[in-house]
């Protein structure tokens, strides 16, 4: 029962945009890793190119599960989620004219997440109660805050082992935020998820982080090992904390 | 001259005529409402099917059956056109609309002549129990034919409705014109799941042209009288609504059968695309779109 990802000096441009130079980033099996960085510098770029949306023109991504190694920059995005690897993108990207429960039904849609869809269901709205009191709602005309919740429900229902959260907190109040990524922490220990969550609000992130990543221009700036190694970063204190 | 008892006349039979015309349109419905292809070809598919189901009739094969035994045949060709203009056209992407139609035109034209060359231009019609006689309903004498294109355009609807909302792929044929790259993300390969869409969308326009055959006489360029039908109900109808559709054929069949009663014959075939402009003009979603 081992997961382990790894992505090494991965390159990737739209056109002539470099929006990744040489990126790295490892993730242990059982981790919550963060990838911190402010708009533009290449977080979601990464995160899609781990699942397979956008193809980098240099360097490897490989995942290890039980032994078995597979190589995410060739495989197509379906095969991907297959291997167990689940991302609640960015801006959910919810299907807006299906109600709640399709949306949910939906994530199960791979042969194997079928066999546990019941259960799946189950916890989606045991973990999430206002889903279950909208399940015929249609998800377009949620709140933000519950759009977020559908989206990281819909990533569950695949049960996934790997779970990929770019930037939960665009567009929700504060206390939203600090609810979401609570519950994220909730569920990954729930169901003994590896995470890896890029967002760009460095207070929130840190609160659930065992290790993170800074990236800045598409670039690793700074890896820290622990929380206070990233808090007493001095690329942190200038971005987030405002220190000299 | 004007009377109630013309109106109730008009009415009923249009509402029959109106659930023919949904079930004419469905297929399209599902290509052009819900994937966005141009279909522009679905009613030269529907002459086809009524020329198979005409076909099949020499070996005593009642229509509907026809249009039941055709619809694997039809089920492929959709595949295969599918994958075609996907090939060529949808993946080269944002002009792929205009080429697109232009692909599914050129579809038509060949459909047209093939059927012109290899069975002439004569009229063709089939034989059933139920093709000629009529029975009253509310007092009023419907033709046995419309009853069975009825019957089997409620079954049509429903069946479709319940495929689309109940079934994994059916809820992934609705997902996938609304986000694509979502779809993936679920496991999904878009491509294959639009191409079983169009397949299905094409096997139901098999049933569909039997019934057209069924209503009336087919001749190879009966398709241009149904462009404008068609494509005024699945945009009345809100795109990819399945009951909405059922609800605008009636009311273009409403509206055609009233219009022919009061004014005549000529007027109506400039009642469909006199729907369409006033929907596009007045509530561009359609009916049922959301």
């Amino acid at each position: 029962m081992a997961l382990r990802l790894a992505a090494t000096g991965v390159d990737a441009r739209y056109g002539a945009v470099r929006a990744l130079n040489g990126a790295s980033v490892t993730v242990e099996d059982g981790e919550t890793v963060v990838l911190l960085g402010t708009n533009g510098n290449g977080k979601s770029t990464l995160m899609k190119c781990l699942m397979g949306i956008v193809r980098p023109v240099a360097g490897s991504i490989e995942l290890e599960v039980d032994g078995t190694r597979h190589d995410l920059a060739r495989l197509p995005t379906e095969e991907i989620v297959g291997l167990g690897v689940a991302l609640v993108p960015e801006g959910r990207r919810l299907f807006p004219k299906l109600t709640v429960e399709e949306n949910l039904m939906l994530g199960a849609f791979r042969k194997s997440a079928r066999a546990q869809i019941a259960t799946n269901l189950a916890f989606a709205y045991e973990a999430f109660p206002v889903l279950a009191e909208r399940r015929r709602q249609l998800a377009g005309t949620m709140s933000g805050g519950q759009q977020q919740m559908l989206a990281i429900g819909r990533a569950l229902m695949s049960s996934p082992r790997l779970l990929l959260v770019d930037e939960p907190s665009v567009g929700l109040s504060p206390l939203l935020v600090s609810q979401t990524i609570t519950k994220i922490e909730e569920l990954k220990k729930k169901f003994g998820l590896t995470v890896l969550m890029a967002e760009q609000n460095f207070h929130q992130a840190v609160r659930i982080a065992d290790r993170g990543y800074i990236i800045v221009h598409g670039e690793i700036a700074f890896e820290g090992k622990t929380v206070a190694e990233l808090q007493s970063n001095e690329i942190v204190k200038q971005l987030y904390l405002g220190g000299g | 001259m004007f009377s109630l008892e013309l109106l109730l006349d008009a009415v009923v039979l249009g509402v029959m005529v109106g659930c023919f015309y949904a079930a004419v349109s469905i297929g399209l419905s599902i290509s052009f409402g819900l994937l966005d292809v141009p279909n522009v070809a679905h009613p030269a598919l529907l002459v086809l099917a009524s020329y198979g189901a005409w076909l099949l009739g020499d070996f005593d094969i009642d229509p509907i059956v026809a249009g039941f035994i055709m619809m694997p045949a039809f089920f492929l060709l959709g595949v295969m056109l599918y994958r075609t203009y996907h090939e060529t056209f949808e993946k080269r992407g944002s002009d792929a609309g205009v080429r697109g139609l232009a692909f599914f035109f050129g579809i038509a034209f060949i459909i047209e002549v093939v059927i012109i060359m290899r069975f002439g231009v004569d009229q063709r019609t089939v034989q059933a129990f139920y093709i000629g006689k009529s029975i009253e309903i509310l007092e009023v004498r419907i033709p046995m034919r419309m009853v069975a294109a009825f019957v089997v355009a409620i079954l049509l609807s429903l069946a479709l409705t319940l495929y689309l909302s109940k079934t994994f792929l059916g809820r992934a044929i609705r997902a996938v014109a609304q986000d694509e790259a979502a779809l993936r993300l679920m496991g999904a390969n878009p491509v294959a799941i639009k191409q079983w869409a169009f397949g299905i969308a094409t096997a139901v326009v098999a049933l569909a042209g039997a019934l057209l055959i069924i209503v009336q006489p087919v001749e190879p360029t009966l398709d241009r009288a149904y462009i404008g039908r068609t494509f005024c109900v699945v945009v009345m109808a809100g795109l990819g609504s399945m009951s909405g559709t059922l609800v605008a054929g009636i009311i273009l069949g409403v509206a055609e059968t009233i219009v022919l009663t009061m004014f005549g014959a000529s007027w109506a075939p400039a009642i469909s695309f006199t729907l369409l402009l006033l929907v596009l003009g007045i509530r561009p979603q359609g009916l049922f779109g959301r």
